[in-house]
């Protein structure tokens, strides 16, 4: 696409020819649509100034959105830029999501460590499924990436079931900064249980309980939260400390509710002595929607830019060139393999962080959200969204978000009504899940015929029009 | 040291090759060393029976890559389609006259309205149109249930030809002139369309397609116990009769369309069209009618492997993965080649019941071992076994 010059604008050195903001109102209009994406929050109904005017359905849309533009970003650079088809890019996303929900809960990763260890990790597979385009290309290529989009799958759900949990959801805790050092800390002899005032949803209160002076037994620790509900043993926000001899020797817990929580600790025969140490401090976490949107959005934007920003330079201009004919750009010195390699490599760390972050977002993770309709349907995403542009990613997840938001929703009541009347051989249940693929592949079809170029040629086009005028050039 | 590499780059990567493949051998080998020789006689019989109905479906890809050069993703869901077909007329024992018309009616309109809607107007095509829809409506509900076949066979085949026709027409036909990409893509979107469609009208439970039944007990076969071999096997064989009659089938099936394709004059302009539209242009062929065969003809070709399979394994949604696991067949056998297909599709059913015979929980039979397979030969040999060498022109 051509730089559009605004009436009167004109460039006088290469800094003002190359840069991404070409007048001071671009510039402008760009920072005030970051501001409004992160004031959005703060207006929701469970925003700290508790305003109300957006529903916390759409905080939580928008997050779920960014971290699909993530992904389709990663896709836009191999399959956009480098012009090299993926069906595989869910199943790079599922060594982002499981890799960092592994690292986290076996290796005690925090989420800021795991989050690029895990990118690093699915970019190195990225560049191990890479490798067959070596020798083959266009829809072979595709197949090799098809491969891996059952492969990977395959090795998360049963070699590695242990790890993994197979079929079964696996917990991923919550996302913290901190804890700080303790503010308050007190030592008492146990007599049947500890009470104390503790938790808030963002800044949540670490509790650590430390036994001392134990004779023999192992303790048996029970902690009721403010609600009365005792905390069952596979809680993600509680964590066993052990000695050598796997006993227990205290706990921590994450409170995140607000009230008085209660420590009940014991042996099997009540006659074990106690002492305790208990330790409070503050910690900032990222349990709720709302904060998980302010690691979520800025990242996707900040993604976005890079993406942006790689395609400026020489990596991305081989990376074009690769696309528009690999043998040209060959013949001119481009070491076709070692860019796709570096694109593949890219779009899987994409992967990777989204991955991530769906799984940080969701605090659940099943394999099933990564299957090949999920790679499908990214790729869906990239070519309405305009494949080969900067924005294509987030136009093209924006649109099919509100089209399974708005449409759907609208046309299930209608269509469960209607078809079993007409067919009596059609059973209303399966409308519900058979009218996503309908819709999905409809609109896909629809702008393959109509618009290949995607929403952001569109865009792209306005644009030109509204910069230019009144003139029509 | 790189001197000697470059040298000997050949017999290194065949060294290389030899290496890997006695590893491989090795690692199934001692995979297999507790089998029974009888299971894995049994495992390699029902490997290749499976095989043919793959290199059937493999034939439907094979097809409509030559004629036009786009990879179908649908074909595994247009399998399901005419399945699907097949069971609604097969078991149905009074048939809707106004679905057995509606269905009539599209096929034929589609039919005859491939070149152009006006086409349909001219000479005596409106006489063929009316008598075309009355006839197949009368095949389609003539008789009671004792008639299934008749009913089923026709309604399938323009049910086939009716999907086939309309893919062509309203999601390839406009991609001419388009890139390959946009292609696979528009595949992919039909793909879940005929998804949803089927889930709709179908919906996910497993059917029964009753098919293969002794026609004396009218109920499933018994199956076939190798009895004869059982001293040198060490063990009891047993052989499923609904592969065999699927397998029987599938060859037939193979081998009438390979007639097809060389004796019949609609096959060898498909032949000539396969190899450069524009030459098959300029000698008088209308293409763009050819290309709507083709795919017609895949279609056709999946609905049959599509009631095979459903015959042979259970009638479900699941019949779409079929496809995905006869890619790697087709690219072992060559995308270009007819014969490959076969070949690879027996190749792949081998490895899919050997796969299933070492560890049968893990699905690595279906899941897991294809698509090594495909890696194996994406990397060692893209062109497949009997595919033409890809050659690159600037």
């Amino acid at each position: 696409m051509a730089n559009i010059h605004p009436a009167g604008v004109f460039d006088t050195t290469y800094e003002e020819d190359m840069s991404i903001d070409r007048t001071g109102r671009d510039k402008l209009w760009k920072n005030l649509a970051f501001l409004a994406l992160l004031l959005a929050p703060l207006l929701s109904v469970s925003g700290p100034l508790g305003l109300g005017w957006i529903s916390d359905q759409y905080i939580g849309l928008i997050a779920r959105i960014s971290i699909f533009v993530i992904a389709v970003q990663g896709l836009n650079i191999l399959v956009g830029y480098t012009g090299q088809i993926s069906l595989g890019h869910a199943a790079f996303m599922a060594i982002g999501a499981y890799g960092s929900a592994i690292l986290a809960r076996e290796l005690g990763f925090s989420f800021w460590t795991a989050l690029p260890a895990s990118a690093l990790l699915t970019g190195l597979v990225g560049l191990l499924f890479g490798l067959p385009s070596l020798r083959v290309k266009g829809f072979y290529l595709a197949m090799a990436t098809l491969a891996a989009q059952f492969i990977i799958p395959w090795v998360l759900r049963y070699p590695m079931e242990d790890l993994t949990g197979g079929t079964r959801p696996l917990n991923v805790p919550a996302p913290m900064i901190g804890p700080f050092a303790p503010y308050a800390e007190e030592e008492q002899d146990i007599a049947g249980f500890i009470r104390y005032q503790a938790g808030d949803a963002y800044f949540v209160d670490v509790i650590t309980v430390e036994i001392r002076d134990r004779t023999g037994n192992s303790p048996y620790i029970a902690l009721r939260n403010p609600a009365g509900d005792s905390v069952p043993a596979g809680d993600i926000n509680m964590t066993f400390m052990r000695d050598a001899e796997d006993r227990i020797t205290g706990y921590s817990y994450i409170a995140t509710k607000a009230g008085e929580y209660r420590v009940e600790i014991d042996t099997d025969d009540n006659t074990g002595t106690f002492r305790a140490v208990v330790r409070r401090s503050k910690a900032l976490s990222f349990a709720t929607d709302t904060a998980m949107y302010y690691i979520i959005v800025p990242l996707a934007v900040l993604l976005m830019f890079l993406a942006r920003n790689i395609i400026r330079t020489r990596t991305g201009r081989a990376f074009i060139s690769v696309r528009d004919n690999d043998l040209a750009a060959e013949l001119l010195g481009i070491n076709v393999f070692g860019y796709k390699l570096r694109a593949f490599f890219l779009s899987a760390v994409y992967a990777g962080i989204a991955g991530c972050l769906l799984a940080y977002e969701r605090n659940s993770l099943s394999l099933n959200a990564f299957e090949l309709d999920t790679s499908i349907e990214m790729l869906a995403m990239l070519i309405i969204g305009g494949a080969g542009f900067p924005l294509g990613a987030m136009f093209g997840v924006t649109f099919i978000r509100a089209l399974q938001e708005a449409l759907i929703p609208t046309l299930r009541p209608w269509l469960s009504d209607i078809l079993p009347q007409l067919f009596p051989f059609v059973d209303a249940i399966n409308i519900t899940s058979a009218i996503n693929p309908i819709v999905f592949g409809g609109a896909l079809i629809v702008f393959l015929v109509l618009e290949p170029r995607g929403i952001a040629h569109r865009w792209e086009v306005f644009k030109a029009a509204w910069k230019l005028r009144p003139y029509s050039y | 040291m790189t001197e000697f590499i470059n040298r000997n780059k050949k017999p290194l990567t065949w060294a290389l090759y030899a290496v890997a493949a006695v590893l491989i051998l090795l690692f199934i080998g001692d995979q297999l060393a507790g089998k029974k020789a009888a299971r894995i006689v049994q495992t390699l019989i029902s490997g290749v029976l499976v095989g043919g109905v793959y290199g059937l479906v493999a034939l439907g890809i094979v097809v409509i890559n030559k004629a036009s050069g786009v990879f179908n993703f649908a074909h595994g869901w247009m399998m399901v389609v005419g399945g699907m077909i097949f069971w609604s007329f097969f078991t149905v024992s009074e048939i809707s006259l106004l679905g057995a018309l509606l269905l009539s009616t599209a096929t034929m309109l589609m039919v005859m309205s491939t070149v152009s809607w006006r086409n349909l107007r001219e000479g005596r095509n409106p006489l063929i149109t009316v008598g075309g829809i009355i006839v197949m409506t009368a095949l389609m509900t003539v008789g009671g249930i004792e008639w299934q076949w008749l009913h089923a066979l026709v309604g399938t085949f323009a049910g086939a030809i009716l999907t086939g026709l309309a893919v062509e027409r309203f999601a390839i036909r406009p991609l001419i002139g388009q890139p390959l990409f946009t292609a696979v893509l528009m595949t992919l979107a039909v793909a879940e369309v005929l998804h949803g469609v089927t889930q709709i009208a179908w919906g996910t439970v497993e059917l029964n397609l009753p098919v293969f039944v002794d026609p004396q007990t009218n109920s499933r076969f018994r199956p076939i116990r190798l009895d004869a071999f059982r001293e040198i096997l060490d063990g009891l064989a047993i052989v499923r009769v609904e592969l065999v009659i699927a397998f029987v089938l599938a060859i037939m099936a193979f081998i009438g369309f390979i007639l097809f394709f060389r004796y019949t004059s609609v096959g060898l302009a498909m032949r000539a069209t396969s190899e450069d539209q524009q030459l098959a242009q300029s000698v008088g062929l209308r293409v763009r009618v050819i290309l709507a065969i083709t795919w017609a003809v895949a279609a056709f070709l999946a609905s049959i492997a599509g009631v095979l399979q459903g015959g042979a394994v259970g009638l479900s949604l699941n019949i779409s993965f079929v496809a995905l696991r006869v890619f790697p067949a087709v690219l072992l056998g060559g995308l270009e080649s007819i014969t490959g297909a076969l070949i690879g599709g027996i190749i792949i059913g081998i490895v899919e019941q050997f796969g299933t015979l070492i560890n049968s929980s893990e699905q690595v039979g279906t899941n897991l071992a294809p698509y090594l397979v495909l890696m194996l030969v994406l990397v060692i040999r893209p062109d497949g076994l009997f595919g033409e060498k890809r050659i690159e022109r600037i």
